[in-house]
């Protein structure tokens, strides 16, 4: 029952955050509002560790299964269950959304109540798809996942929320649809009676024309969500419009569905078409490291470099998932944790900008160094552990599957290293012009520093920035069977 | 006895009717009388009736048969027609409708439905389909003072008649063929020797008379303006009892009488179910009248049906009524909240007229969100399982290009209920037009149907079970 109770507590807490917040839109019970969403996050943060701890990281198999009938006449079952690899998805989801709570109570202003409820909503989504063994609960989850996100951006984003929300969720669910009808087919593939088990399904051994089609609509669908080039074009929209909230909850844990996805179904289930693919996603991937590095550092706006830097980052890892073999894929999934942790934490950042100057364009900024000391003390650390600097988080990860993928892909990789000097160039000089020099605009005089709730949101980030790079083998030791597992089911051994 | 024991929940809806004409024709001017309260009482006993007779199989005069399929029917009709009744005695007087008539009419509409549903004889079929035609073409225009009702009533009246002549004359040659009217005996009679023209010509005459009920493209001409033109609740009525009975007709007579012939008729279909769902889907996204914008998405909607029928094995079949009573609740209560905020003044009708209403209602607002959602195919609402259920059965009978299309077409239609979504969330109103407050009956009836939306999206074992059975019962 334990993941039951992880993922519907923060729904539990949403419907308590429609009863606390009262008749209609109550300002006077904002801060009850506000508290009871971030209890019932934080409850759910609690729950996730507590799964760490009581988690086997010698196993491969799935833990805390549980498993009930759901649609017993179409093989459809109620089927969670947790390995290492989604293991620490669910950590970093009860990590981001207590943080994306707290940066929401300078911006968000406008029914409190409406704003957490999504939120929570969204999250128990979020968990929903990281932990859902049967191929409907998964599909279920990941499409209710939109409705939130939807309202998120529409209702609390900036100028152009409105067509950010509309492209959002219609570029998503156009590349998920074709991915349902996969499911389907693959479903009715089974012998003798449909099933939506992965367990099941993973024995099956497809003829190629099945694979490839089916291969094909689900590395859409992840595709899109990642976004791998050249299927990115909702995510700068989608990002830039987002209230500070959304952002942390779309680059931290949304973009990691996509590269689950691909690890979790495309990949172990049509064995023989993610072999055949693997090399021309890379490349797609590398074009993404280099193009969206490139587009990054020419952005004005300090948030859509940062939702840039993520098509290029996220390039990155799915070059580590393609080269499928244990460095890769391990850095990979590392990496989809420290980049959640390190970008959720640079929108942070940039959202305590743009509450304090109602403005993200780098030039409206500079030598913030001497007007706000700790909070770009906190930005540096940030900034450091998204250019993978040794030390930090991102390296390790970035070390892994650049030395996993140069076995699969020399070429390649040594294309797509450039990325990691491009987003030190990027990065960097973002972080120069915003910091450093002289206090040109005079609005910036006064800027107040970090006040406590900021506080309480960049400790934790920057902690786990530092203690993720020099402490990894307590995240990587629990992935490895797992990783090892499914790399055994797409090389085929033991099918 | 038991010779009528088919017919009485028809008989029971019948009765109704007649007491609520006789109620306003006792009433005198300007006394107030709970004339929905004879509706309900009908079709509450209906309901009941159908539980009653569940698994009798029971038929009456050789032409009427209540079997399960029949039943499923007359509980998603008694279903609408009561949330109709609930809205209607809100709406009625406020948009200054002859109450009586009104009243007397919906019930012998539903009361037609229940014939149609139930009827195993292609005349009976025929004669439901004028009882319930005949008083949905009046309903539509009964704002006698409104031009575009009156219009409507017309275009609807006149496209009508045109298309009961098709159906008619393939009745003629269906008899003219087999001898007889009978829907087994004409199966029978289709089943064993060759294909026969004036085979073809039957069934094609027949899809034809069924294509226009249904609103499938190129028989949907009418659906727009009939449905903007009538008063909206009984666009929400007629969007989902008469959708309901006509395909429950069509299924009857294309999936059980027919089905020797499916060789002939999948492609036609499917065809004219292609062009339905881009059609319904495509034309939705340019309207700016709620109204019309529901007309179309139900054009979309008869689409997903139609594929439904085409894909006919057990799973598409049963598919079919699960996916009509998802739609149902879910597009009733989407015009019902648009019925309750109109007035005889301003109809509430327009997509700029929602702008704000979040903020001015949240509990409404709340309310059709969800039941667009649900029409938009996501989960975890009814629709997302409707739509599912067809699509698993197209693809298991292989068509898989009518899926693909089904499911991007879906994409589209998400397209604009979303823009009425961002109309009641993202839109401040700028001069909110008055909105008069919704009863607590109405509110009940609308919770009713969010439940149930959530009910089928979360936990459809049981009423797909029963949709199974029920399908069963026709073959």
């Amino acid at each position: 029952m334990l993941l039951s109770t992880i993922v519907f507590l923060p729904l539990a807490g949403a419907l308590l955050v429609l009863l606390a917040g009262g008749r209609g839109d109550n300002p006077e019970r904002e801060g009850t509002v506000r508290l009871v969403a971030l209890a019932s996050s934080l409850v759910t943060f609690a729950a996730t560790l507590y799964l760490w701890w009581a988690f086997d990281p010698a196993s491969a198999d799935f833990q805390f299964v549980e498993r009930y009938a759901w649609l017993p006449q179409f093989g459809i079952s109620y089927h969670l269950g947790v390995d290492g690899i989604s293991l620490f998805l669910l950590v970093l989801t009860g990590f981001l959304t207590p943080l994306a709570l707290l940066s929401s109570w300078a911006g968000v202003h406008k029914s409190v109540k409406l704003f957490s409820f999504f939120m929570l909503a969204l999250e128990t989504a979020m968990l929903g798809v990281f932990v859902s063994l049967d191929l409907f609960l998964f599909y279920l989850f990941w499409d209710a996942m939109l409705i939130p996100m939807y309202f998120l951006i529409g209702v609390w984003g900036y100028d152009r929320r409105i067509y950010a929300a509309v492209k959002f969720i219609l570029y998503t669910m156009a590349g998920s649809v074709l991915m349902l009808l996969a499911i389907i087919g693959l479903a009715y593939a089974h012998p003798g009676a449909p099933s939506f088990d992965v367990l099941d399904l993973y024995k099956l051994h497809l003829p190629w024309n099945l694979q490839n089609w089916f291969f094909l609509a689900f590395a859409l669908a992840f595709a899109i969500k990642v976004p791998l080039f050249p299927f990115h074009t909702w995510l700068p929209d989608a990002h830039v419009e987002a209230p500070t909230a959304g952002s942390v909850i779309l680059a931290g844990v949304l973009l990691k569905m996509g590269t689950y996805g691909l690890l979790r179904f495309a990949f172990p289930l049509f064995p023989d078409a993610a072999v055949f693919y693997a090399p021309w996603i890379a490349r797609l991937a590398v074009i993404g490291i280099v193009y969206g590095a490139l587009v990054a550092m020419v952005q004005p706006d300090m948030k859509k470099l940062v939702a840039y830097s993520s098509v290029s980052h996220l390039g990155v890892v799915v070059l580590g998932l393609c080269a499928i073999n244990v460095n890769g894929v391990q850095g990979a999934v590392y990496q989809m944790l420290n980049h959640g942790v390190s970008t959720g934490g640079l929108f942070m950042i940039v959202g305590m900008l743009s509450d304090r100057r109602h403005t993200r364009l780098i030039s409206e900024y500079g030598g913030l160094k001497a007007v706000a000391p700790r909070l770009v003390a906190a930005f540096l650390l940030i900034t450091l552990a998204s250019i993978a600097m040794p030390g930090m988080n991102g390296f390790i990860g970035e070390f892994l599957i650049l030395m996993g993928a140069f076995n699969q892909y020399p070429w390649l990789t040594a294309v797509g290293a450039t990325g990691v000097i491009l987003s030190a160039v990027y990065m960097l000089w973002m972080f120069q012009r915003v910091n450093y020099g002289e206090v040109t605009n005079p609005k910036n005089r006064a800027l107040p520093d970090l006040s406590g709730r900021e506080w309480a949101m960049m400790i934790p980030t920057v902690a786990l920035c530092i203690f993720m790079g020099v402490a990894p083998t307590l995240f990587l030791r629990p992935m490895e069977p797992s990783i090892a597992k499914v790399i055994e089911l797409i090389h085929g051994v033991g099918r | 006895m038991n010779g009528f024991a088919a017919t009485i929940p028809i008989l029971i809806v019948v009765l109704s009717a007649i007491a609520a004409m006789l109620a306003e024709a006792i009433r005198h001017p300007g006394e107030r009388m709970y004339i929905a309260g004879f509706g309900l009482i009908g079709l509450v006993g209906a309901l009941v009736a159908s539980c009653f007779l569940w698994d009798t199989d029971a038929v009456s005069f050789g032409v009427v048969r209540a079997d399960n399929f029949a039943l499923f029917i007359n509980i998603i009709l008694c279903i609408v027609g009561i949330l109709t009744m609930v809205f209607s005695n809100d709406v009625v007087e406020r948009e200054q409708l002859p109450a009586g008539e009104y009243y007397a009419l919906t019930l012998f509409a539903i009361s037609g439905m229940m014939l149609m549903a139930a009827a195993i004889d292609l005349l009976v079929i025929f004669l439901a389909l004028e009882v319930l035609s005949l008083a949905v073409y009046v309903l539509t225009g009964l704002r006698r003072s409104s031009a575009a009702g009156a219009e409507a009533a017309f275009k609807y009246f006149l496209l009508g008649a045109f298309s009961s002549a098709f159906f008619l004359y393939g009745i003629a040659f269906a008899f003219a063929l087999t001898g007889s009217t009978r829907l087994d005996l004409v199966a029978t009679a289709m089943a064993s020797g060759p294909t026969q023209t004036l085979a073809l010509l039957a069934v094609g005459l027949l899809a034809v008379g069924f294509c226009f009920k249904v609103s499938a493209v190129p028989f949907h001409m009418w659906t727009p303006d009939a449905y903007e033109g009538a008063p909206t609740v009984v666009t929400a009525f007629m969007s989902t009892a008469v959708k309901a009975a006509a395909f429950a007709a069509f299924v009857r007579v294309f999936l059980s009488t027919l089905e020797p012939l499916q060789g002939q008729w999948v492609p036609i279909l499917s065809a004219v179910a292609v062009a339905t769902m881009i059609g319904g889907a495509v034309l939705g996204v340019l309207q700016s009248n709620i109204k019309r914008m529901l007309a179309y998405s139900s054009i979309a909607h008869a689409g997903y049906l139609l594929l439904g029928i085409v894909s006919a094995n057990s799973a598409g079949k049963a598919a079919i009524l699960f996916y009509l009573l998802a739609y149902a609740v879910a597009n009733l209560g989407a015009l019902g909240i648009v019925a309750l905020l109109g007035t005889a003044e301003h109809p509430h009708d327009q997509l700029r007229d929602f702008a704000g209403l979040w903020r001015s209602r949240p509990g409404l607002a709340g309310l059709m969100t969800v039941f667009l959602l649900s029409l938009g195919g996501f989960p975890p609402m009814a629709g997302f399982i409707g739509k599912w259920y067809i699509f698993a059965a197209a693809v298991q009978e292989g068509h898989y290009w009518l899926a693909i299309i089904g499911v991007l077409t879906s994409v589209i239609s998400v397209f604009f209920y979303l823009r009425i979504v961002v109309m009641m969330y993202m839109t401040e109103d700028a001069a909110a037009p008055v909105r008069p407050r919704v009863s607590m009956p109405s509110m009940l009836a609308l919770a009713f149907a969010m439940l149930a939306t959530f009910y089928l999206g979360v936990l459809p074992t049981k009423v797909l079970d029963y949709a199974l059975q029920s399908i069963q019962t026709i073959f």
